[in-house]
């Protein structure tokens, strides 16, 4: 069963959602979306993995991106 | 930092506990979005950390524990949250307040580095110089100063 999380382009860059589903691509079959003022991840597939876990693992990377990404913007 | 009241809790900081997680909600005007990302960052290892906005101006924090975890220890986790929340704050308001003092003497910094002589200068400048005066008379070789006998026997006693 599909499950999905939903990114705030107010809080996380979809640049740092897109970065994190790439790096997350060879793991799952993810797809990606946009929905008014978010990002959309859907986790269609984590093969022999915990769906939640990939999702938790994922979103940490998304904020990592983005806080990353932030800083460089500011330096 | 404010918890659901709808959602039974058994949080003893108030905020909401779910499965092996405990969110709260943050005032932005309160913490800035930048001290919430500071202390995010250095959680990032231990938890997972979820970020959306329930209003206008609140950002809620969502902290999972990588395992099953009780409630004291998600509140434990939320705590020590809060306060690196606070550090990251008071981090941020010290770099505003200072900001321009910090700029006035990486500018002096800058002028000063860019007026002083260089090495090479300094090394020209000594060669330049004239050393007439030898009082202690320490540019004259010691066998000359003591003779060459007396140099000899030196010699010898220091290899015996």
């Amino acid at each position: 069963m599909a499950q999905e999380r939903s990114f705030d382009r107010s809080l996380y860059l979809p640049e740092a959602v897109r970065a994190a589903v790439d790096a997350f691509a060879e793991h799952a079959l993810i797809e990606l979306s946009q929905r008014e003022g978010a990002m959309v991840v859907v986790l269609r597939d984590a093969g022999s993995l915990d769906p939640a876990l990939v999702l938790d693992e994922l979103s940490n990377h998304v904020l990592f991106e983005t806080i990353v990404r932030r800083r460089r913007e500011d330096a | 930092m404010a918890s659901d009241p709808s959602v039974a809790s058994a949080s003893r900081l108030g905020f909401t506990l779910e499965d092996s997680s405990i969110s709260f909600d943050l005032d932005e005007t309160v913490y800035p979005l930048d001290a919430v990302y500071g202390a995010g960052y250095l959680f990032l290892d231990r938890c997972f950390v979820f970020l959306s906005r329930p209003a206008d101006r609140m950002v809620r924090v969502r902290l999972t524990a990588r395992e099953a975890a009780a409630p004291a220890l998600l509140d434990l986790l939320a705590g020590e949250f809060g306060n690196e929340l606070l550090s990251q704050v008071t981090r941020l308001r010290l770099s505003t307040a200072t900001a321009r003092i910090r700029e006035y003497y990486t500018a002096a910094a800058l002028r000063a580095a860019a007026t002083s002589p260089s090495i090479d200068d300094l090394l020209s400048e000594l060669e330049a110089e004239e050393l007439a005066e030898d009082p202690l008379e320490i540019m004259v070789p010691w066998e000359e100063k003591h003779g060459t006998e007396s140099g000899e026997a030196a010699s010898k006693k220091e290899r015996g």
